[in-house]
């Protein structure tokens, strides 16, 4: 179903290494940012999924980095332009002026790492300041693979992500829990986002929810989420 | 911290990481702004193809998508909520899992939305309304840094998250509002070129496909009036090399801007279809004046019932010179096909002229308006124009249908006088309705169908001294064999100027002998004069009493044209036994005479006034 992605050495080499998906055979193409502080994962979550690769050395992002992968995904097919922040403070003024672009977000922090759960709130304050009112965020808990160092329950994080609105996933790059559930999940989100804001324009389909499907009569009902 | 976005507080090192993938966000970007650009080109022409737009009015009986007949119990249609067009039910899709359904353009244009990722940047729009539709943070930075080069690892630093750097946010999210898009100035940069280009050509086939129409003329009137040879066309076709510097002047900008869909249908077809129109040009009008312009012009064309109004507004800045007439809409047109009356056929657009003249340069046109009988146009047609010279003029309005390869229906005009319009009243400048009306017959509609007056003198030289040719019979005449016809050509005045008030114009002369023999001439070109004088002499010699007594003189004026091939004919007066057959009976007699006059009293100068049709 996807492309097959050669597997990197090092997050290092694939970050030039890697090739974009250059042709036009795609329906649409989300832009996705995935934000959080430095070291909880986002680099290594984005290359878990895109190219199903792992390296526990910490390389530092520096600024921004984007992959592209394509998926289908309700019968479409879409490319999706993954941005990866630097969680650093140095960097903040570029990543947030790529909030803009972005139709949805993963908000990421460490389940080992207190800290890194203690400014989701901040983190989603930036969302709001600098990116569309209709936003999609998913909040991600890395590293559940790491159940022996965990400080921040699983409880604790569903009930800050209902309380900020947020759909929330625990995953692990490292063991490939949830990756692939929560881009998809995320797009799933963005597609009933635009749905909703292309039929509230248009009296013809008002209240008519329909997802993604709606824009297509011949596909076949994909009503459920991967998770 | 940085208050706008630069990179100026990185190392170098970072610099270039950042930068190279910007790079790759801009390759990204230009991918996506092709494949969105297709996708819109597709709506586009699904639009067009689809007969009904959006906001006009149409009587509802047919589908708007597929134009089948809706009937009034069975297969009635219904109407899409998208666009409130009733549609036959195989022009809808319904959205899945629903009742709800939506036209087939409606249902694309949605899609085409969805793909183009246009509902985020509407959505996006309601917060951000300064912001540019594809945003490419980075184009700006890929400015003013432009050497990646590779990088190492740099150190993690502890990532805290402070609410300082809100405080700077307004500011920076002005300054990143207004950056331009790097890749997209430059593709822009492309598209108008590339458009520009295609505009040119596409202005070029018009021009060319007229001119090849109008280089048609000459042969035509030397002598044969009701028909022209098929070769014609082949003749002339080395007229397609015609130079489109009419196009690239001012003047014509504006037509060969907005005209130019039309204007290439137009052209095309013309050029398809001169073999057969040669057969037929000119049997309505008989009439020279016919060449100066196209095949409708030349009475090329179908008349439909007159019907319906015409609504535009007519203004003129003294300053500029420039008369600007607006083409708003009509209403309640004929049906251009008799046969099939449906919106569907209808292609209707509009032509003016500056009367008296007819020529190509005087001829303004909107965009064809398909699909209905009240078609909206919003088109401007510019004119420069002398203060002078307006006043001399006759704005002709006249709606047509582009008929199907062979046809142009003639729909009706307005012609108003410019000499009485109060272009200083605002009153007069406004939108009125005008009730079209049929083709004006000749000197009915008060525009006069002479297009000036030639001063001629003639004399006939006969070698064997003054004979009166009255009274020798035609037959038994032994022909003198060194007969001359000298004729000097005066002047001109009350020609068909162009819009600037002046002409290069010369005088073409041919004389038609009885046995279909040609002799012609030409006077040298008189630059930038309204009223020319050439004075020059043409001498046809080797002629006798008798040939001439059958023959016909032809005298044409034209305005000389930079490169020679498109010269305009502006007029022309034949002389000879059957008199002006183009004119009306009272040129037709004078010119008679004159003739007469010519050859009953030789090696006497004969001075006339020729009028030119």
């Amino acid at each position: 179903l996807f492309f097959p992605y050669p597997q990197m050495a090092s997050a290092t080499d694939s970050r030039y290494g890697q090739k974009e998906s250059s042709d036009q055979n795609f329906d649409y193409m989300f832009k996705i940012l995935i934000i959080g502080n430095s070291s909880v994962g986002k680099t290594s979550f984005l290359f878990r999924y895109a190219d199903d690769s792992f390296t526990p050395a910490f390389v530092s992002t520096v600024g921004i980095d984007f992959k592209v992968k394509t998926i289908y995904r309700n019968d479409k097919r879409i490319k999706l332009q993954i941005w990866d922040t630097a969680g650093q403070e140095r960097y903040r003024t570029i990543t947030t002026a790529y909030y803009r672009g972005a139709m949805g977000f993963i908000l990421m922090y460490d389940i080992t790492n207190e800290e890194s759960f203690n400014a989701v709130q901040d983190w989603s304050t930036q969302i709001k300041t600098y990116s569309w009112d209709n936003a999609q965020v998913l909040l991600v808990g890395n590293k559940c693979d790491m159940e022996d160092e965990r400080v921040v329950s699983s409880e604790r994080g569903r009930q800050l992500a209902d309380h900020l609105g947020f759909e929330f996933f625990e995953a692990s790059a490292k063991d490939n829990i949830n990756v692939k559930q929560t881009f998809e999940r995320l797009v799933d989100v963005i597609c009933e986002k635009m749905s909703e804001s292309l039929d509230t324009a248009d009296p013809a389909v008002t209240g008519a929810k329909q997802g993604p499907q709606l824009t297509d009569q011949q596909a076949p009902p994909h009503q459920d989420c991967a998770c | 911290m940085a208050q706008e976005v630069n990179l100026d507080s990185l190392k170098e090192l970072e610099r270039e990481a950042i930068l190279q993938v910007l790079y790759r966000d801009q390759a990204v970007q230009s991918i996506e702004e092709e494949r969105i650009r297709k996708l819109q080109t597709q709506l586009q022409h699904l639009r067009w193809k689809g007969a009904k737009s959006a906001g006009r009015e149409y009587t509802g009986k047919s589908c708007a998508r597929c134009q089948s007949v809706l009937g009034l119990l069975l297969h009635r249609g219904a109407v899409c909520q998208g666009c409130s067009h009733r549609v036959c039910s195989k022009c809808r899709v319904f959205l899945r899992g629903t009742h709800v359904w939506k036209c087939t353009v409606c249902f694309e244009d949605r899609n085409v939305k969805i793909k183009t990722g246009q509902w985020f940047f509407e959505e996006r729009a309601k917060k951000f309304p300064n912001e540019g539709k594809h945003e490419t943070v980075g184009a700006k930075l890929l400015q003013s840094y432009q050497k990646p080069s590779k990088i190492s690892v740099v150190p993690p630093t502890p990532p805290p998250f402070s609410k300082s750097q809100c405080g700077s946010s307004p500011g920076r999210l002005q300054e990143l509002g207004q950056f331009k898009g790097f890749n997209k100035s430059v593709e822009n940069l492309f598209l108008s070129v590339a458009t520009h280009i295609k505009k040119l050509s596409k202005s070029q086939n018009d021009m060319t496909s007229e001119k090849h129409l109008l280089a048609t003329g000459p042969r035509q009137h030397a002598g044969r009036t009701e028909r022209r040879s098929q070769s014609d066309t082949a003749v002339n076709v080395t007229t397609r090399k015609v130079p489109t510097l009419d196009v690239l002047k001012p003047l014509n900008q504006q037509d060969s801007k907005s005209a130019t869909l039309p204007v290439l249908k137009q052209g095309n077809h013309a050029a398809n279809l001169m073999p057969r129109r040669s057969f037929s040009g000119g049997s309505r009008h008989g009439s020279l004046i016919s060449i100066n312009s196209t095949c409708t012009e030349m009475g090329n064309f179908d008349n439909a019932n007159v019907t319906g109004e015409i609504e535009f507004a007519i203004g003129y800045c003294f300053k500029t010179h420039s008369l600007e007439i607006c083409i708003k809409a009509c209403k309640n047109l004929a049906y251009g096909e008799e046969k099939k009356k449906k919106e569907f056929f209808c292609k209707t657009y509009v032509k003016t002229y500056l009367l008296p003249d007819r020529s190509s340069q005087g001829k303004r046109k909107t965009v064809v308006q398909r699909n209905t009988v009240d078609p909206h146009f919003q088109e401007t047609l510019k004119y420069q124009v002398d203060p002078a010279q307006l006043v001399t003029r006759w704005l002709q309005v006249s709606v047509w249908h582009l008929g199907t390869l062979t046809r142009r229906v003639f729909l009706g005009e307005v012609i108003i006088p410019l000499a009485t319009w109060d272009f200083e009243d605002s009153a007069t400048q406004s939108f009125h309705w005008y009730p079209l009306r049929a083709k004006a017959e000749k000197h009915e509609d008060g525009v006069p169908q002479n297009n000036g007056e030639l001063a001629v003198r003639a004399k006939l030289v006969l070698p064997a001294g003054p004979r009166n040719s009255q009274q020798a019979p035609e037959g038994t005449d032994e022909p003198p064999p060194n007969g001359q016809l000298c004729l000097v050509v005066l002047g001109a005045k009350n020609l068909p100027v162009r819009s600037d008030g002046t002409l290069n114009s010369f005088v073409k002369g041919c004389l038609t002998l009885p046995d279909q023999q040609r002799l012609r001439l030409k006077s040298p070109v008189v630059k930038k004069q309204a009223c020319p004088q050439w004075k020059h002499s043409f001498v046809f010699s080797g002629v006798t009493a008798s040939q001439l007594r059958q023959a016909s003189l032809e005298l044409s004026v034209w305005d000389h044209a930079v490169f020679g091939v498109n010269d305009r004919l502006l007029g022309a007066a034949r002389l000879g036994p059957k008199g002006d057959a183009l004119g009306a009976a009272d040129s037709c007699a004078q010119s008679k005479l004159h003739w007469q006059k010519v050859l009953s009293s030789p090696n006497l100068w004969t001075d006339m006034t020729l009028t030119l049709h």
